[in-house]
């Protein structure tokens, strides 16, 4: 290989010596449209030589590497990074922020009229009754939270789903696999913390220990370890 | 062995609404000696303040969580005696073991209900009868 490269070197050279004899000849200036045209072969004859030269395999691979580029290029643009990073995963963090707001204020004003109820001078019938019905209608009035904050989640969803078909796209396009190190410091140590305090948050119903199995595991005078080898044999 | 109706009870949540709850079904069951820490460390100065004849406790809070908190209270003599009740989202085997064995006297998941939470405290005092 390296001996041809060589000789290509040298029938370039070869070339490029021709063009130079031909630019110092005296008789230059005046140069006429044959003489350019001359000029111009010999540089064409260098260049096709040199292209010629190229191996064909190498030729081929660089032209894969370019259309890989091509496409990772209209791939990067279509995930919309910019996008989803300014605009779409804000707006679904306020939305749930908004969310939580809604359901913390409901859930205060219901759990406000039933403490009045729950404190209510019942001696006066009527006005009892009146309290009630009162407490009831506002009670159904903060209930209409559910309304809003479903369509509020389900906006929120839909951001997700874009998301994923977007991600899902660009992984198989460009046939990806997922790679490590990318966590930061903060949720690795947050993952860290749930791990060693065995946080795992609310599960799934059919996940989770029902009350009545914590109550038989609770009170049996089995032996802890025992258990989780039985569990987990 | 009757329970005193009277004796102080400590909450410990990081939800205000989770411990106006858990205060409103004591106050219907008959507890009206009621007082309340957002996490663990703060639940521990007031321990360390009061003599509470019960403390029903969250898990999951921050920085010190329910059941640092009941390891803890474990720990210190001075306190090793008090009952502990769990109340808690996390409902996976592994932390009914974990909590078990630190000492818990009862765990309840949430959501839970008045007649839940009036069942675990009668059996936790009858037990101790």
């Amino acid at each position: 290989m390296a001996s041809k490269g060589f000789s290509r070197i040298a029938i370039t050279q070869n070339n490029i010596n021709k063009v130079q004899e031909h630019l110092s000849r005296d008789d230059r200036a005046g140069a006429g449209i044959e003489d350019v045209v001359a000029l111009a072969e010999v540089s064409a004859d260098s260049l096709r030589l040199f292209f010629k030269g190229l191996d064909h395999k190498i030729c081929e691979e660089l032209s894969d590497v370019v259309e890989y580029i091509t496409t990772m290029k209209t791939e990067v643009v279509g995930l919309g990074a910019r996008k989803l990073h300014e605009q779409h995963i804000p707006e679904a963090g306020k939305e749930l922020d908004v969310v939580v707001k809604a359901t913390a204020d409901a859930t205060n004003r219901i759990m406000t009229l039933a403490e009045d109820l729950m404190a209510a001078d019942t001696t006066d019938h009527d006005a009892y009754v009146a309290q009630v019905n009162d407490a009831v209608m506002n009670i159904f009035e903060a209930c209409s939270f559910q309304d809003l904050t479903g369509q509020r989640i389900a906006k929120v969803v839909e951001t997700l789903k874009q998301v994923e078909a977007r991600l899902v796209r660009f992984t198989e396009v460009l046939r990806l696999v997922d790679g490590e190190g990318l966590d930061s410091e903060e949720f690795m140590a947050k993952k860290a913390r749930q791990e060693a305090l065995i946080l795992h948050g609310p599960q799934f119903d059919d996940e989770a220990m029902k009350q009545d199995a914590i109550d038989a595991l609770l009170h049996s005078d089995e032996d802890p370890e025992d258990v989780i080898a039985r569990l987990f044999a | 062995m009757a329970i005193d109706m009277s004796m102080p009870i400590l909450v410990v949540d990081d939800y205000q609404t989770m411990i106006r709850i858990i205060r409103n079904l004591l106050k219907q069951i008959g507890f009206e000696n009621v007082d309340e820490a957002s996490d663990g460390s703060a639940a521990l100065g007031k321990m360390k303040g009061r003599k509470y004849g019960l403390v029903i406790s969250d898990w999951n809070m921050e920085p010190m969580t329910g059941f640092e908190l009941l390891k803890e209270v474990r720990s210190d003599p001075t306190l090793a005696k008090t009952k502990f009740i769990m109340v808690t989202a996390e409902s996976k085997t592994e932390n009914v073991i974990a909590a078990k064995k630190a000492g818990v006297d009862n765990y309840i998941v949430k959501p839970f209900n008045a007649q839940t939470l009036k069942a675990k405290i009668d059996a936790v005092f009858a037990e101790a009868a």
